[in-house]
């Protein structure tokens, strides 16, 4: 038997393939709306960082800038979430803050989704689903589950190879990955322009420390770990020592000197922030994973990486009970806390203490889902 | 059985694509859609639309430079230039053949090199070089072999080098040292391949008695060259210049080069030849939408998972093996691909037992073969399609030995005390 192709069979084919992209475009476009993130009880302002960087405005690159306030008067601290729209916990340890927390002292500066553009496509071959759930006593409130990279519809081609500010060779598509571009440009590609707006921002705050949320494969060496630029070195080793009594597993690494581009070596190089950037593992971004479901971005559990690390090959513990979204936001919210809380200690005229802050105990106790409560 | 309905589904998927393909007849991109529909549905994910169109957009880059560099690989054959350069290298260099072969494998190499693709590669320096080797004396399908390994080995040769940059960017190592590891592991290969394949066919080149390619020169002067020169400017530019002057990317860059062959040298029908030249890549831009769904679907159903961890959680021995059978067979899909899908696991696995940068390099090495490996072959495909032989399968067939000579040096390297 041959198949023939004929005029008819093109049109069939044709018609067929114009009815599958009406029905994945309506799905697409499921992505460009926001979900709401709703400020909590200290956040005084809400900005843009075209407030600081006015070559955003207007752009798909123009995320939202909750400042929040203490109390009392104290020093700044600066919490970026979500530079990665496929590593959830970075971006929700965010958003937990900001609906949350209150502060004792100082001002705290949060941007929820660095990469506003990462949040509204995911990535090709990738299999990802679109959106994930958390169960709250409200009901259920859903997040968009994005890419590493900005959308290539609002930056595109490609280069062959892109070479970044600092001279660093990387593969192309990594133009559009936003912790690859720092220090940005002011006139560069949108992701340049985003790195810059965040560059901008940080010079004009002038946060004492400045953290990058992150998460990473489990198979990957630099994960449940505080990645530290040398001016922030001492201040994460005390904080590790802290985080080894609570039982959290976090691992020091110093920021390689020769890998520019990323947040933790440019934010030290150009800025007067102590910049800190922290990795949970999860197994929802990994190439070792099984069916990529919105299950395994919300409870982590997956029988490759079980069988992985039953061979040695993960760079973290792994059970059957896998890696819930609920313990990796725990782990970034606790961290944080303990190295405001070192720092504070020694620098009391520039402390920045919470006054509540869903941390390990508590999320243990409760889940996320009760600190999630606003529901779109 | 934990992976049993991973291992279904994949054998599914496998199943329909050969029934498909070799049964029916469908053309391989259908086939692959088949599979993965039949996937999708035996995976349990049902019918899912929005993967099935995500998928198709996996590769739509690669889509993208293959038409536009077929449009001005046949723009330069319309408007004489390439059969001009062929008349003109042989001649002057009839009386060194041995030298010609081995500079016209570098020369090959070239396009590769500067910009890690090896379509681009056989489809600019290839298809130049392609008719003076046939003239030579070297058989068409071992010209399209030597022409198909000298674009894979471009494009694992520094300085641009994607999946060593891709492989290095997954486990933080920054893409710096690369040259010297990247030159030992493709210039000894290309000078072997091109006079282990080559040399036995090299005789004295008698020009009376061999048809030579026309020259236009006298016609059209220098100029004919230019959307030669055009290309190779921008592609360098492009290159060196990069943070400095904005890249054009690659389509641009092939549409403007052609462009200029409108004007210099022979007059051609530009819509006819344009169409053309879309008309013969549509087949492999059909494969690669099919590659793309295909990929999503294994992806979505946890078939890649199954596949990748069974490959990369193997003990030492078996990991050399495993190396260098699945990188090129995955590599079918693409070499950027097999990259990062299987590169960095392995990568992992081999961090702390061997030079990092060597390795790095070999897996790349190893991943580039991909670029040889059926349905999507693209550089066979393209090799084919330079010296005009229908069957994409007798430019491979040749490039067999020098595969598994590859795989052999690149596990040697890994392997290597340096």
């Amino acid at each position: 038997m041959k198949f023939k192709g004929t005029k008819y069979s093109a049109i069939g084919l044709l018609s067929l393939s114009l009815l599958l992209s009406f029905f994945a475009g309506r799905s697409f476009l499921e992505m460009r709306n926001p979900k709401p993130i709703f400020a909590g009880p200290d956040v005084k302002e809400v900005k843009h960082l075209s407030d600081y960087a006015p070559v955003l405005a207007g752009t798909p690159e123009d995320p939202r800038v909750y400042v929040m306030e203490g109390e009392q008067k104290g020093g700044t601290v600066f919490i970026l979430g979500g530079t990665h729209p496929n590593e959830p916990a970075g971006f929700l340890s965010a958003v937990t803050i900001v609906e949350n927390a209150t502060l004792e002292r100082g001002r705290l500066i949060v941007i929820p989704r660095a990469n506003p553009s990462g949040f509204t496509h995911t990535q090709p071959l990738e299999g990802s689903p679109q959106f994930f759930s958390v169960k709250t006593p409200k009901g259920t409130r859903s997040f968009r589950f994005g890419s590493r990279r900005t959308n290539p519809i609002h930056q595109w081609p490609d280069p062959n190879v892109y070479v970044n500010k600092e001279g660093q060779k990387l593969a192309g598509f990594e133009i559009r990955n936003l912790n690859r571009s720092y220090p940005g440009d002011k006139r560069g590609y949108l992701t340049e322009k985003l790195a810059y707006g965040i560059m901008e921002l940080i010079r004009k705050e002038k946060p004492q420390i400045s953290f990058d949320l992150h998460e990473s494969s489990p198979e990957y060496p630099v994960t449940n770990a505080i990645v530290a630029h040398e001016k922030s070195m001492e201040l994460a080793t005390m904080a590790k020592l802290n985080l080894d009594l609570l039982d959290i597993d976090m691992k020091l690494e110093s920021s390689p000197a020769n890998l520019r581009g990323i947040s933790h070596r440019e934010w030290g190089e150009r800025t007067t922030t102590n910049p800190i950037l922290l990795e949970t593992p999860n197994p929802s971004q990994g190439r070792l994973r099984g069916e990529t479901t919105a299950d395994l971005i919300v409870e982590g559990k997956d029988k490759y990486y079980l069988s992985a690390a039953n061979k040695g090959l993960l760079f973290t513990d792994y059970t059957e009970k896998g890696l819930p979204l609920e313990l990796r936001v725990a782990q970034h919210l606790q961290t944080v806390e303990e190295i405001l809380s070192v720092f504070s200690s020694s620098n009391p005229e520039k402390a920045v203490s919470f006054k509540k802050i869903p941390d390990l105990s508590k999320l243990n106790e409760k889940g996320l889902g009760p600190f999630l409560t606003g529901i779109n | 059985m934990a992976s049993q309905l991973e291992l279904i589904t994949f054998l599914s998927m496998v199943s329909v694509f050969v029934v498909s393909a070799m049964l029916v007849k469908l053309p391989v991109s259908l086939s692959l859609v088949s599979a993965s529909v039949v996937g999708a549905l035996v995976g349990g994910t049902g019918f899912p639309i929005r993967h099935f169109v995500e998928g198709t957009f996996g590769y739509l880059d690669t889509v993208l430079v293959i038409a536009t560099a077929m449009i001005f690989m046949k723009s330069i054959q319309h408007s004489g230039l390439l059969s001009t350069m062929a008349n003109q290298i042989i001649r002057s260099f009839r009386n060194q053949p041995l030298f010609l072969l081995i500079v016209l494998t570098f020369f090959a190499m070239f396009p590769g090199m500067i910009t890690g693709s090896s379509t681009v590669a056989v489809l600019t320096a290839g298809a130049i070089v392609a008719p003076v080797l046939i003239n030579i004396g070297i058989p068409r399908n071992t010209t399209g072999a030597i022409i198909a390994l000298a674009g894979i080995l471009g494009m694992i040769a520094p300085p641009v080098n994607i999946p060593a940059m891709i492989i290095g960017g997954g486990v933080d190592m920054p893409y710096i040292g690369f040259s010297l590891p990247l030159i030992l592991a493709t210039l000894p290969l290309a000078v072997l391949f091109s006079l282990g394949l080559g040399y036995k066919h090299l005789g004295k080149i008698e020009l009376n008695k061999i048809e030579l390619p026309k020259s236009h020169y006298e016609d059209c002067g220098l100029t004919l060259y230019i959307p030669f020169i055009v290309l190779i400017v921008l592609l360098v530019v492009e290159q060196g210049f990069t943070g400095i002057v904005p890249s054009l990317g690659m389509p641009l860059i092939f549409i403007i080069s052609a462009s200029t062959a409108l004007v210099f040298g022979k007059k051609f029908e530009v819509w006819k030849t344009a169409r053309r030249a879309v008309d013969e890549a549509l087949p492999i831009i059909g494969i690669l939408a099919g590659v793309g769904i295909f990929i999503q679907i294994m992806t979505l159903t946890g078939v890649r998972g199954f596949v990748v961890s069974g490959l990369t959680g193997l003990p030492s021995g078996l990991l050399f093996l495993s190396i260098g059978i699945s990188m090129p067979i995955f590599g079918a899909v693409s070499a950027y691909g097999s990259a990062s899908i299987l590169g960095v696991p392995f990568m992992l696995a081999l961090l702390g037992t061997t030079d990092q940068i060597l390795a790095a390099s070999a897996l790349s090495l190893i991943a580039g073969l991909g670029d040889l490996m059926p349905p999507t072959a693209l550089a066979g495909l393209f090799a084919a399609q330079v010296v005009e032989q229908e069957n994409y399968f007798k430019i491979v067939k040749y490039c067999i030995l020098p595969g598994i000579i590859t795989i052999g040096y690149g596990v040697f390297l890994i392997l290597s005390p340096w």
